[in-house]
């Protein structure tokens, strides 16, 4: 996919989006959406009980109270990719992430990358490897992965 | 095979669909507002591309599908999302998804089950997504026999 991005990024660069609390809404939309996609009616379909948005059934499955799902931090890594590199990140490439601490109500999130490596290809693409993150306001990581985005030469 | 009943009794080698449905607008505009995505390429008048992301809600539907008496008696917890991503999901076209479990396995006294999602379009079987979903199925917190 071609971007229309023009900014280039030099290995090293690393860039830092501002801190977002993990409020219970943000972590309800998620929940929410599930439903409602599947259903795809142009309306909002609520779900049962889960540990993202249910505090009695968080704490019955022996956790302290609401974690956040996994994907928002995902989504918001995907946010800053697409910042980034624009449409090019949503075409080839990859994006991994991992969960390595859970994220409970109101903590502070802030998503990075830092671009690792830049290539040109054969297919006349530059393409970006990056180390993708989201740590909390005392610099924990709280998930972890690696991206790749092909962006098309102009 | 192990499908039939719930999401944690699914074992390696498993097959999960395959389902075909169309990325709508809306599908694309109300999930990126969910997830706080308001560029324009997603919350326009016509987007012309979902946010790769979105094949982890294909899991979800798979599992709908084949699972139909839900989790199970566990939560199910994510562990890592993995996507391939060989091109853009066009936005009304009719899209084909098919689930495989590719393992399950014990780590550190926790059930763990991967499976691999592959999205094509339907019409020309074109790769779309290859997505390799980790889940732990069996989930306890650290100091409750398990060794986190």
């Amino acid at each position: 996919m071609s971007s229309t991005y023009a900014a280039s990024f030099q290995a090293g660069t690393e860039v830092r989006l501002a801190p977002r609390p993990m409020t219970r809404e943000r972590m309800r939309w998620y929940v929410d959406i599930q439903e409602t996609v599947q259903v795809d009616d142009g309306r909002i379909h609520a779900q049962p009980p889960t540990i993202h948005d249910d505090d009695a059934y968080a704490k019955k499955q022996g956790l302290p109270g609401i974690i956040s799902d996994g994907m928002v931090t995902t989504n918001w890594i995907h946010g800053l990719l697409i910042d980034m590199f624009g449409p090019a990140a949503a075409g080839t490439g990859r994006l991994r992430t991992k969960y390595i601490r859970p994220i409970y109500e109101d903590q502070i999130v802030i998503t990075a990358a830092k671009v690792v490596s830049v290539l040109d290809n054969e297919r006349k693409e530059t393409v970006y490897t990056l180390e993708v993150w989201c740590e909390d306001d005392q610099g924990h990581k709280l998930t972890v992965g690696d991206a790749q985005v092909h962006q098309r030469h102009a | 095979m192990a499908v039939g009943r719930y999401t944690t009794d699914l074992e390696k080698g498993d097959v999960l669909g395959p389902i075909e449905y169309s990325m709508s607008k809306f599908v694309v505009r109300e999930y990126c507002h969910a997830n706080e995505l308001h560029q324009a390429c997603y919350q326009g008048v016509d987007p012309a591309f979902a946010p790769p992301t979105l094949v982890h809600l294909d899991k979800l539907k798979l599992y709908k599908l084949a699972c139909p008496a839900g989790t199970g008696p566990t939560a199910r917890i994510h562990y890592q999302y993995d996507a391939t991503l060989h091109a853009p999901i066009p936005v009304g076209v009719k899209l084909r998804v098919t689930g495989k479990v590719a393992e399950r396995f014990e780590k550190r006294g926790r059930t763990h089950v991967v499976m691999e999602i592959d999205m094509r379009t339907a019409a020309d079987n074109r790769p779309l997504v290859t997505y390799r979903d980790t889940i732990i199925v069996s989930y306890q917190p650290a100091g409750q026999g398990s060794a986190a």
